[in-house]
């Protein structure tokens, strides 16, 4: 019995046009209804005595434990890596934690600097307003008393006993 | 004990014994087509390489031929001359089994003339009857490069029969 090969029994239809045309190129014509091969009984021992031998270097085979090894190369790689790994989220854990204490302390000093801020208004609010009060009343008000000048001394002008002299009176001529 | 499993990569085992009786002769055919001193052995040592796999091979044919292929190139490897493809197929005494009975010294010829990469898809292709994608297994190559190698053999072969010109085509 012939082995029908599934790879051409499934050709498509212009592979089969193009080999003919090939064929025909070639000058080898068209080709002939393939009869079965002959299945001597010496083909067919020798068939059976390769698929022993492929058997028997089945069996022998030596299998390598090509995972195994794989895992056991890639184990301090991995090691590495999940040791990079936890590093690195612990360090982001931190980083966000500090992120967070800058922020928190940021919106209090921008809390603290609106109150200041909104002090020092209200201060120079008031400023305002008391001097507004006391141009009011100095225009409203007269004044007292023309102003004077003011000569500062050092020490009081006054007259001491041992300050004047005596004089005889001349005689009366 | 003899283990003694019926699957085989062709089916039960009359289809193997079929397959074996099909695709040996040509598969030494093929390996002699190379320069291979010993082409029974290679053709006999891709079978057991095919049957030895424990994984299902999808085209056990482009494996053999493929596996052929090697064995007889890691051959001629020492030679330094396994990049002349199927050279020896204008070779008297190399080239040989049934088909040289069958090629006549034409169409020889016609092949010797065209370039080696082409002439070497184009063997499998008719001659050896496989398939667009078994030659591509084969050769190792995309089928679409084993298409255009085909073709380009085919526009090799006109060019071969109008010497003097005429516009050919590549399909």
């Amino acid at each position: 019995m012939s082995w029908p090969d599934p790879a051409r029994r499934f050709e498509p239809a212009e592979d089969v046009q193009l080999r003919a045309e090939l064929r025909e190129l070639l000058g080898l014509g068209a080709p002939l209804p393939q009869a079965a091969a002959p299945v001597t009984e010496e083909l067919t021992r020798l068939a059976e005595d390769l698929r022993r031998e492929a058997l028997r270097r089945r069996r022998t085979e030596r299998h390598r434990p090509s995972w195994g090894l794989v895992a056991a190369a890639a184990l301090p790689l991995l090691a590495a890596l999940a040791g990079l790994g936890t590093w690195g989220v612990q360090q982001k854990h931190r980083a966000d934690a500090m992120a967070g204490q800058v922020h928190q302390r940021d919106v209090e000093m921008a809390s603290m600097a609106a109150t200041h801020a909104t002090e020092l208004a209200r201060e120079r609010k008031a400023r305002e307003d008391a001097q507004e009060q006391l141009e009011l009343v100095a225009r409203v008000l007269p004044r007292k008393s023309l102003p004077y000048l003011v000569i500062p001394v050092n020490k009081p002008v006054r007259l001491q006993g041992e300050d004047y002299q005596r004089v005889k009176e001349t005689p009366a001529q | 004990m003899e283990e003694r499993p019926q699957q085989t990569p062709f089916g039960d085992m009359e289809a193997f014994h079929g397959a074996f009786a099909e695709l040996y002769p040509r598969l030494v055919s093929y390996a002699r087509r190379y320069g291979a001193s010993f082409a029974e052995d290679i053709a006999q040592e891709a079978f057991v390489i095919l049957m030895q796999r424990e994984e299902p091979v999808e085209h056990p044919t482009a494996f053999l031929y493929g596996t052929v292929r090697t064995l007889a190139l890691t051959e001629r490897r020492p030679m330094k001359n396994q990049n002349l493809s199927l050279e020896s197929v204008s070779e008297p005494g190399l080239g040989g089994g049934a088909d040289d009975e069958v090629l006549s010294q034409e169409v020889r010829e016609r092949m010797r003339l065209l370039a080696p990469t082409f002439r070497e898809a184009l063997w499998l292709f008719v001659v050896e009857g496989l398939s667009i994608r078994e030659i591509a297994d084969i050769l190792g190559i995309p089928e679409a490069t084993v298409k255009t190698r085909i073709h380009r053999a085919k526009a090799q072969l006109r060019d071969q029969l109008n010497p003097n010109g005429g516009v050919h085509v590549l399909a």
